[in-house]
Order: C-alpha cells, then sequence, then structure tokens
C-alpha cells in the first residue's frame, strides 16, 4: 500500500500525469497518477489516505521546490495537472464525506489588476494541500468576496496582486472585508507586496510564495 | 498622425531569454511537452493577423510637462514624480499600444482556467513576449524618426509600473481616437486583449535610454529585481 501512495507522491511532485503523458522524462512509460490513483481505491487504500499520505505529499514538495527555485511555474502546473487528474477519483469519496478537505480558501487578483499567474499557483497548490479553492477570478471587487464570504463564512482568504498601483485597492478590500467579517483571515501576496505593507493594511498575513500560504493555513488549521 | 501597424510573427524577434526564463528550461534542452507546446504556439500566432502596435508621436507645442503631469495636446498624464522626472528632459514623447492580439490572448486563457494549464502557460508566455517585441519594434520606428531628427530616446514606461496608476490608461487611450489596435479598457481600466502594453517614450535632444533601471521604482521587494 505505502509503495503505491509513495509512487503517487513521486508522481504529483514530478507532474507525472498519466502513462500516456511524455513528462517527465525520466518517468516515460511508467504509470502516472491517474493510473496509481484508481489503483490504490481499487485495492482498499482509504481516499483520505490516498489525499493526504499520496497526494499532499508530493504537492508539499513542489511547493518547497518551488519556493527554493529548483522548479518553475511549467513544472508546478505539470504537479497540479497530475493532483487534478487523480482527484477526479476522490471526488465520489469528498461527496459522500468519506474524504475531508481541510477547509475553503477564497482567492482572487484584486480590482485592476488581471494577473493571475500567482493567484492561480497558489489555488493549485492549496488545493493540492487537501482545501477546497473558491477562485474568484481577476479583476475582484470587494462584493464579490463578500458574497463569496457569506456562502463560506469558515473560509479563509487571499488577495493577490502584481501592480504596484493595485496595492491600494488590496488595501481597501481588506479593510472592507474586515469591517464586515473581522475574524476572517486575509493573506495577501504578489510582486510588491510585502510584509511589512500586510501589517499596515490590516491584513493577517504575507506569504512570498504559494507553499507559504499553505503553511499559514495549516497551522490555523492544526 | 496616429500609426496603426499590424505586425506577421514572422517580422518579429522574440526574446528567447524571457521565454527559458519563464519556461525554467535552456531552450535547446527543454523535454517534452515543452518543444511540442512552443511549435503549437508558433503555429497558432503564424496564423493570426491581430498582431498590433498602434504609436503617435507628440510636437512640443502638443506636449507640456510640469514635474508631476503631463499634458498631451491638452490631455493630462499623471504618471508620478518618477516616471515625469525621467521624461522632464523630453521635448517630444511617442505614446504607444501594442497587442499580441486577441486570438492569443483568449486562447492562454481558456486553456489556463481548464483544458491545459500547461500549453496555456506557454501561450501566455509566448503572448507577453509577442506584445514586448512588438513594443520593441515601434520602439525601433520611434527612435529611427527621433534620430533623424538629430534627438534620442528614454526608456519606456507603462501604466500600473513605478507607480502610474493604470486608471491613466483611460486618458491614454483618448488620444488615438479609436486607432488602438482593438485594445480596448474595461472600466477599471484594465486592457483587453490582456496580451497587451501601452505606454509612453520620452523624445530629446538631451535624453538617453539607459538599461533597466530599477533603482527607479521603491518597490524593494519587486520580482524583477531577482532577475
Amino acid at each position: 500500500m505505502s509503495d503505491l501512495l509513495n509512487q503517487l507522491s513521486e508522481c504529483v511532485e514530478f507532474g507525472k500525469v498519466n502513462k500516456a503523458a511524455p513528462f517527465p522524462p525520466q518517468m516515460k512509460g511508467m504509470d502516472g497518477a491517474d493510473e496509481i490513483t484508481r489503483q490504490a481505491i481499487e485495492q482498499g487504500v482509504a481516499a483520505q489516505d490516498v489525499l493526504t499520505k499520496g497526494l499532499m505529499p508530493g504537492m508539499e514538495r513542489v511547493g518547497v521546490k518551488f519556493r527554493e527555485n529548483k522548479v518553475f511555474v511549467p513544472q508546478v502546473l505539470m504537479s497540479a495537472k497530475a493532483m487534478s487528474t487523480a482527484m477526479v477519483h476522490l471526488k465520489p469519496f469528498f461527496a459522500s464525506g468519506e474524504a475531508k478537505q481541510k477547509g475553503t480558501f477564497i482567492i482572487g487578483t484584486v480590482l485592476g489588476d488581471l494577473h493571475d499567474i500567482g493567484k492561480n499557483l497558489v489555488a493549485m497548490m492549496l488545493e493540492g494541500n487537501g482545501y477546497k479553492v473558491i477562485d474568484l477570478g481577476i479583476d475582484v471587487n470587494t462584493d464579490k468576496y463578500l458574497a463569496a464570504l457569506e456562502e463560506h463564512p469558515d473560509a479563509a482568504v487571499g488577495l493577490s496582486a502584481l501592480l504596484t498601483t493595485t496595492m491600494a485597492n488590496m488595501e481597501r478590500i481588506t479593510q472592507e472585508i474586515k469591517a464586515v467579517y473581522p475574524n476572517t483571515l486575509v493573506t495577501i501576496g504578489g510582486a510588491p507586496v510585502n510584509a511589512d505593507f500586510s501589517q499596515k493594511i490590516g491584513a493577517d498575513y504575507y506569504a512570498p510564495d504559494p507553499q507559504g500560504v499553505v503553511e499559514f493555513l495549516n497551522k490555523q488549521t492544526a | 498622425m496616429i500609426y496603426e501597424i499590424s505586425f506577421r510573427f514572422e517580422e518579429l524577434e522574440l526574446d528567447e531569454e524571457f521565454i527559458s526564463r519563464e519556461l525554467g528550461y535552456p531552450l535547446d534542452a527543454m523535454p517534452e511537452p515543452f518543444p511540442f507546446y512552443l511549435s503549437e504556439a508558433q503555429n497558432l500566432a503564424s496564423s493570426v493577423n491581430d498582431i498590433v502596435g498602434s504609436y503617435q508621436l507628440f510636437e512640443p507645442s502638443q506636449f507640456l510637462t510640469n514635474g508631476r503631469s503631463l499634458h498631451l495636446k491638452g490631455v493630462k498624464l499623471k504618471p508620478g514624480k518618477t516616471i515625469t522626472g525621467e521624461l522632464r528632459e523630453s521635448s517630444h514623447a511617442a505614446l504607444f499600444i501594442c497587442t499580441a492580439g486577441k486570438t492569443i490572448s483568449e486562447e492562454a486563457d481558456r486553456l489556463l482556467r481548464g483544458d491545459d494549464p500547461v500549453y496555456g502557460y506557454v501561450l501566455n508566455v509566448f503572448g507577453s513576449a509577442i506584445a514586448e517585441a512588438v513594443a520593441d519594434r515601434l520602439q525601433e520606428r520611434i527612435q529611427a524618426e527621433a534620430q533623424a531628427q538629430g534627438m534620442q530616446i528614454t526608456n519606456r514606461y507603462s501604466p500600473g509600473y513605478c507607480h502610474w496608476d493604470v486608471a491613466d490608461q483611460h486618458a491614454l487611450f483618448s488620444l488615438f481616437e479609436g486607432k488602438t489596435g482593438g485594445v480596448s479598457l474595461t472600466p477599471s481600466a484594465l486592457m483587453h486583449p490582456i496580451k497587451s502594453i501601452s505606454g509612453i517614450i520620452g523624445v530629446g535632444s538631451d535624453v538617453q535610454y539607459r538599461d533597466y533601471h530599477c533603482d527607479l521604482c521603491q518597490m524593494k521587494t519587486c520580482m524583477h529585481r531577482k532577475m
């Protein structure tokens, strides 16, 4: 059993989606996340274990390697693709309650900004680490965050920005969210922001990379 | 005069170093599926006809700067202290709008959202490289026009950077009288197609082009500093 889960971790870590996928070259012709997840379930491995002992450790290793500049965006996307392929097999177990996600995270690129690669990476990394992600897209105003929070009041929120000029919108949105949901955790990220800015605008956390958001939320849910 | 120029992909020289850096592999040593994706992106780019750049040059009578803002044909732009300072010696100014086009931008977005995020990302990087290459071609034309009159150009500056508020794009676009190469603005001043660039270049006898200078910007944590 643990062999299968280790193989699954490697598939996610290196972005091996399925047997037919040519990437990564060193795993060509081998089973991928798709086949191994199916095998694990067929062999009676609990869906929760597939998630927490197979998929999540692989995604965590990718997150750390991305932070250390050992892999780049495309490799993370490959890993996320492997992860989401495996998750298709787990969906019925989430629906039945047999497997549980850690929590919900609402994410968006703030009003006035359309850069979404960083935001997508955070979303993928969180999904890969066992969170349900509500992705609001780009150019997101306060009303959209509040509407999502109304539906998911226990969710944490992530605000992303790339442009220096949208930092003001990030500040306003954070404060407007906090005015309605003072206990909601707000994390921020993006090239122009840092921990000082996070503190100044009243956000709860600044993460310099996707794995930082995962680690922050894991601490809150531990 | 407003020039609106269509470019064929083959006319553009993409920044291979940028593509390689964004994909994380040297161009001559990319594992599959990246060479396949790059080849697909190239085929798509070769088939489109919506890669466009627009620009116009403003004469001294149409261009005023007071240290904090710029006035072009009476339209006020507020690019902020830093950029205005960089343009202070300019006697003329050129505005530009460039786009990799709707086809590539929308296909990259569609793939990123679902079907194939990895190819979507490759196309996204490719689209950025095309928009920059169009801006490079326009910059060459502006530089050639400037040099013909014994002048030089400054670096190019875009809304959204160095504290130039993107909201100013509404004013910038208004000066193009609809000849924006198919690029439009949302109410929050974002450009569509997404893979588009707008901005300003200063022109004059006492200006100079410098290598990219991060010392201009206050954003000490910006990713461009890591490049």
